[in-house]
């Protein structure tokens, strides 16, 4: 299991995929940070709400954190390379499991470093254009906490959804999809069922205070749940269909 | 212990019986070509075999065990399905490193298969980079990390230049001679025909033949080229064993023999062979004989 493990993750550090992913979060975060720090009028950036929002672009990682492990297995599939893996490591169970640990991992850097940048960035324009840091330190431990959580959930969320998928392009379209048409839509027609949803959990999670979002904690089982229910779905289904 | 058991493999598609009630056991230390011409069948029997598609019905063992539940298989089976299962954006290195991390090999095993295939100087570029035959050597590669006693591999000819079949032929070879078993499918017999001691051949998912290289070409009456300072002799002492051999000045044409006979024959009658040669279009046109007979 731990031998299967550094093999995926030398998997992940040995092509530019994840790291062209990461640098495309990286980019996006600091673009949104930067645009919405110094466009905003100030009276906009006052309320803890608009703080959380300025150091959370929490769309940013969680869909590049998602990709990563979607790409992690799809990839396999896409390229052949699921067939000596399979050779090497026949109790498919094994691979998977550490898939998903890659997975987290692999969103917990996503999010530790688009927190990194999101907060730092952030506290510097408000600090230089005057604004008072109005979240306490336990808000800060909640966006943190809750942030790096929910991007490594979303890891393991996307190798899931790539599991029960395994084509490349449908998996890609269908997180997508899933994030921002099917996601958005039933949050904004039906908010008290919408907020059951994954995005809108992982927000929850992070501490934003949108109507109608789950407390924290309650986002985090959330979300915790849909990425089990896939993870299982997925595992199900690895065990049982043929690879050709 | 037997290397490979079959027992009754069979795999349905729909309505497409890919494999059907397929037996067979390989022994150790044998080469075996695995032949039959496009969707035979071979492919999938050999995924069943190393677990990666469930049979329809029927079992099969690889050193004793189902694949899927041998400890760390890799150690003691070497196999290739697909020539091109690589990552194009990954070098020929980190795709074997990555196989030595699930098995607890050192990175150094990687460097050391990349020598055996000769690929040492592309270790480094990138997989997108490399040529048909530098692939097959890469899948290779990988089956060799172990350092396995049985290698099973399709179609490993597939692509390659004369140059590079005769690689491969030299490699299984020396592969074998120490004792080591192989399964190689192909659908040309002539392109294993120098490699392997037996054969099974299928169409339709089942058996046409099942043979030693030897008793094939004899059995349906194939033909041996032999070369000799002394024709008219040979063709005597052929004659007197009932062997009927046309001739073209040094070189005697002799049907329904094998090379084992011929020699034997020349060598009591105090001939001197120059060439001695299993004709290869012979066996091609029994093998077409073979699996056409059942496809009509
Ligand atoms: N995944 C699949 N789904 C449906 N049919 C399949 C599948 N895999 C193989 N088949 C069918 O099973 C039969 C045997 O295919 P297989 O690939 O095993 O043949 P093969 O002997 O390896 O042929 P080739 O020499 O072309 O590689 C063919 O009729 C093929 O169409
Ligand atoms: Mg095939």
């Amino acid at each position: 299991m731990i031998a299967q493990l550094k093999s995926e993750l030398l998997k992940v550090r040995s092509t530019r995929t994840t790291v062209g992913l990461f640098a495309g979060m990286v980019g996006l975060t600091v673009l949104i940070v930067l645009l919405t720090g110094l466009l905003t009028h100030p009276d906009d950036l006052v309320s803890k709400h608009d703080q959380r929002g300025l150091f959370a672009p929490s769309a940013v990682a969680l869909i590049f954190s998602g990709l990563a492990g979607v790409l992690l297995i799809t990839s396999e599939y896409r390229y052949g390379t699921i067939r000596p893996t399979f050779l090497f490591t026949p109790r498919r169970g094994n691979v998977l499991s550490a898939k998903l640990i890659a997975g987290l991992l692999t969103g917990l850097v996503f999010g530790a470093v688009s927190l990194s940048l999101a907060i730092g960035i952030g506290s510097l324009i408000l600090s230089a254009r005057g604004i008072p840091s109005t979240l306490s330190g336990s808000d800060f431990a909640v966006l943190i906490f809750g942030g790096l959580a929910g991007t490594a959930l979303r890891g393991a969320f996307g190798v899931g959804l790539g599991a029960i998928l395994r084509n490349q392009v449908a998996a890609v379209i269908a997180l997508l999809a899933w994030d921002f048409v099917v996601n958005t839509l039933v949050f904004g027609l039906a908010p008290s069922v919408g907020r059951y949803m994954p995005t809108p959990a992982a927000d929850a999670l992070m501490g934003l205070k949108t109507p109608h979002l789950l407390s924290p904690g309650a986002g985090g089982v959330v979300l915790l749940a849909w990425t089990a229910a896939l993870a299982l779905i997925g595992l199900a289904l690895t065990l049982r269909r043929d690879v050709t | 212990m037997t290397a490979v058991v079959a027992e009754s493999l069979t795999k349905r598609f729909g309505d497409v019986l890919a494999v059907d009630d397929l037996s067979f056991t390989l022994q150790p230390g044998t080469v075996t070509g695995f032949l039959g011409p496009n969707g035979a069948g071979k492919t999938t029997t050999l995924r069943m075999l190393l677990g990666l598609t469930a049979p329809t019905s029927g079992r099969s063992l690889v050193l004793g065990k189902p694949y899927t539940t041998l400890d760390r298989p890799a150690l003691s089976v070497g196999a290739v399905l697909e020539a091109t299962d690589f990552h194009p954006g990954r070098s020929g290195r980190d795709h074997l490193r990555i196989l030595c991390r699930t098995v607890d090999l050192p990175d150094s095993r990687a460097d050391e298969v990349l020598k055996i295939v000769e690929l040492q100087t592309a270790a480094a570029r990138r997989v997108k980079g490399y040529s048909l035959g530098m692939r097959q050597r890469l899948g290779l590669a990988g089956a060799l990390l172990g350092d396995p006693e049985l290698l099973i591999l399709d179609e490993p000819a597939n692509g390659l230049d004369p140059e590079g079949v005769r690689w491969l032929r030299d490699f299984l070879r020396a592969f074998a001679s120490t004792g080591r078993t192989v399964l190689i499918s192909s659908h040309a017999l002539a392109e294993v025909a120098q490699t392997v001691d037996q054969v099974l051949i299928i169409t339709h998912g089942r058996f046409v033949v099942e043979s030693s290289l030897h008793e094939l070409t004899s059995r349906v009456g194939g033909s041996v080229r032999v070369r000799t300072s002394k024709p008219e002799e040979l063709k005597e002492a052929l004659h007197r064993e009932q062997l009927e051999a046309s001739s073209d000045q040094q070189t005697l044409v002799v049907r329904g023999a094998n090379t084992d006979r011929v020699g034997e024959i020349a060598f009591n009658a105090g001939v001197p062979i120059l060439e001695l040669v299993a004709e290869g279009s012979s066996l091609e046109e029994i093998f077409l004989d073979l699996t056409s007979e059942l496809s009509s």
